[in-house]
């Protein structure tokens, strides 16, 4: 079905030519770099650097989650289950540390426990729901859609469970607003923010750098073909798809701290979010290509569509068409200019 | 000596051959049957279970006639749309707009309604408006070649967007403004008792399975879908033309999706932007549930329509043992159930 895409993609270029993964992101950026100008034009305060900052800032967590998504892509899965384990991990750091009090309100009475371990355990238990994931896909082999699909429902349903369908935000020690409020000292700059440009670079590193980035491009490309030379794929998505679950628990706790509650119905509609800047940076949905960075600029066009959007006071229900309509055209354009490039 | 031994290892040979056989029949029997075993087991448990203060729909029992109407009213969208997803997994695609399909579908026919159309020229338009959401779906996957993943989650989010936008923001749904009443009719297709106190679009919803089982049974269609999904190279060499069967696939699911909305829109009398969400796994639970192969090439309308019943016991029954905030964990326990019993009863491993 897709065979096509994925020769056109895999072409390996001549020597001294761009890869094709240079070109899609530079491809992407060109793209950002006009739809930027083009709204500068057209938005009130658009080009302010107050908004050209809020552009870079403002969508870390999708970013984060993006990582992950990103090296699953390229490995041919889908992971949808990261919304619902920020809402868990949130939810669930907030129930661990709430103080064990009596109270006539049973959502103020928690575990208890110091906020390092709360973390440390809310973390355990996203890193579980992506074991879980893993186990179902690499042993049973059921596809990935259908089954993070279940987790996801898994996820959302114990947060919901756990805050009664509502959240947790009293009784809470001081402690756990902190990290997702403090910000680089001197500037206004989150160090949410911070830590996502830091795991950024990290992937980075490890998407080129690294003989696991190079395998998950080549589990991708071809699984089987992996296999016989010697990669122990099973173990290698088992990895991937924890570390997917423990970069959205990451994000839960960042986010719960950052509104000093646990929240059952944070991120919905995340996972989708995450998967449009993946796609719209150029990572194939047939597997096998694309790159962190280009998922970077991905997460930029869509706040830029977004922001504009907002800024042209178009209503919130907007959203969903605009970035069904900017998946599809990034989707034929980088078709179309893979397949017109001569290699 | 020697051939004594020879007729020795034969008989065992044809010892274990049989006992393979009997294992392999009784398999056989297994996943054919389990579905309605798993439903009466469903309907026993929440039958027994002691309703004490809480009382389903303040009726009490769960066998009872009323409940019943009630149960098997609120089942016809899932009913009607997983028979189709079917089609759709045998033949190894899926369809993830299905809800947001639905729920433009029943945006739409609430609007018609509320401008004065007429009962048949609202429901055909929104019939067609079904083709054209399958069509479009089939056009992404078939044509464009996008993996149907993302080309039916993008439509998701494309449907869904356009239906709020019809709505209006600020409005949660197409109903009665101070200028214009929904006429009162609008409930009668999916609540008026028309035979045993089902509504019309009940039985509307069984001959649209009832069709689908024969398409599946004796059409090409049917034959040429379980060929796509059981191995797409043979089907192609065979001369068989995928892209014109699954376009055609994606558009039955579309229409199916359009009488789901109907229904749910004649059953709430509104048009609400989000009633199809979570329609997509109501959906794949059902149609895993019925034995459909993850793998595709194997599969039936009729027990995913068990399973789709299922679905909604559990869903329903739940409500009336522990809280409603259980439901989205009881929904996702119960995909990961019907995946493991997929895996052990139906897979070919």
């Amino acid at each position: 079905m897709q065979t096509t895409q994925r020769k056109n993609r895999n072409r390996v270029p001549a020597r001294g030519k761009m890869r094709n993964e240079t070109f899609i992101t530079l491809l992407m950026l060109a793209i950002l770099i006009v739809l930027f100008t083009v709204a500068a034009f057209f938005v009130p305060n658009f080009a302010t650097p107050n908004n050209i900052r809020n552009l870079i800032t403002n969508n870390w967590y999708v970013i984060i989650l993006g990582i992950g998504v990103t090296f699953l892509l390229i490995t041919g899965n889908y992971d949808l289950s990261v919304g619902g384990v920020i809402a868990m991990t949130g939810v669930l750091s907030a129930y661990f540390c709430q103080a064990a009090t009596d109270s006539r309100n049973e959502l103020a009475i928690g575990l208890g426990m110091p906020y390092g371990l709360a973390i440390a355990l809310a973390l355990l238990c996203a890193m579980g729901i992506g074991a879980l994931n893993a186990f179902f896909i690499v042993k049973l082999k059921v596809p990935s859609i259908i089954i993070t699909l279940g987790t996801m429902m898994i996820a959302r349903g114990i947060a919901k469970i756990i805050t009664r369908g509502a959240q947790r935000n009293t009784s809470l020690p001081e402690v756990f607003g902190v990290i997702g409020n403090v910000s680089v000292p001197g500037t206004t700059i989150k160090i949410s923010v911070v830590i996502m440009l830091v795991l950024v670079l990290l992937a980075y590193f490890f998407e080129r750098k690294t003989v696991a980035g190079k395998r998950t491009y080549l589990i991708g490309a071809n699984a089987e073909a992996a296999r016989l030379s010697g990669v122990n794929v099973d173990r290698h998505l088992t990895m991937l798809f924890i570390f997917s679950a423990f970069l959205a628990g990451v994000t839960g706790i960042l986010l719960a701290s950052e509104f000093k509650a646990g929240i059952s119905s944070r991120a919905m509609g995340y996972e989708f979010d995450a998967l449009v800047i993946t796609i719209l940076g150029g990572v194939s949905v047939a597997g096998g290509f694309g790159s962190v960075l280009g998922m970077f600029i991905g997460a930029l066009i869509l706040s830029v569509v977004t922001s504009s959007a907002t800024g042209m006071l178009l209503s919130p229900d907007w959203q969903f068409t605009l970035k069904a309509i900017s998946v599809f055209i990034a989707i034929i354009a980088q078709g179309y200019f893979l397949s017109r490039r001569k290699t | 000596m020697s051939s004594i031994t020879t007729k020795e290892f034969e008989m065992e040979e044809q010892a274990t051959l049989k006992k393979q056989v009997r294992r392999a029949a009784i398999r056989k029997n297994i996943k054919r049957f389990y579905i309605y075993f798993v439903l009466v087991l469903v309907v026993v448990v929440f039958s027994v279970v002691r309703l004490g203060e809480v009382e389903m729909f303040g009726r009490g029992h769960f066998l009872n006639p009323d409940n019943i109407i009630n149960l098997l009213r609120i089942a016809v969208p899932v009913m009607t749309v997983s028979g189709a997803f079917t089609f759709l997994m045998v033949a190894e695609y899926i369809d993830l707009s299905v809800g947001s399909a639905m729920s433009l579908s029943a945006v739409i026919y609430a609007l018609m309604i509320l401008n004065g159309f007429s009962f048949f020229p609202a429901f055909g338009i929104t019939l067609i408006l079904g083709i054209v959401l399958g069509a479009i779906n089939g056009f992404l996957v078939m044509k464009l070649k996008i993996t149907p993943v993302i080309a039916t989650l993008v439509t998701l989010s494309l449907y869904k967007g356009i239906a709020l936008l019809i709505t209006g923001q600020g409005n949660s749904a197409i109903k009665s403004t101070p200028d214009k009443t929904m006429p009162a009719w609008i409930n009668d297709f999916a609540r008026k008792d028309v035979f045993l106190g089902l509504p019309a679009a009940f039985y509307i919803a069984l001959v649209v399975i009832a069709v689908l089982v024969v398409i599946q049974r004796t059409t090409i269609l049917g034959k040429y879908t379980a060929a796509i999904g059981g191995n797409r190279t043979a089907s192609d060499l065979s001369g068989i033309d995928g892209v014109k069967v699954v376009w055609i696939l994606y558009i039955i699911v579309g229409i199916c999706a359009a009488m789901a909305g109907i229904a749910r829109a004649s059953y709430m009398s509104l048009g609400d932007p989000l009633s199809g969400d979570g329609m997509e796994l109501s959906c794949i639970i059902a149609v895993l549930l019925g034995g459909t192969r993850f793998a595709g090439g194997e599969g039936d309308v009729e027990k995913t329509i068990v399973g789709a019943l299922i679905v909604i016991s559990v869903t329903v029954g739940m409500l009336t043992i522990i809280p409603a905030y259980w439901q989205t964990f009881v929904l996702g326990a119960v995909l990961i159930v019907s995946v493991v019993l997929n895996h052990l009863l139906v897979q070919n491993n």
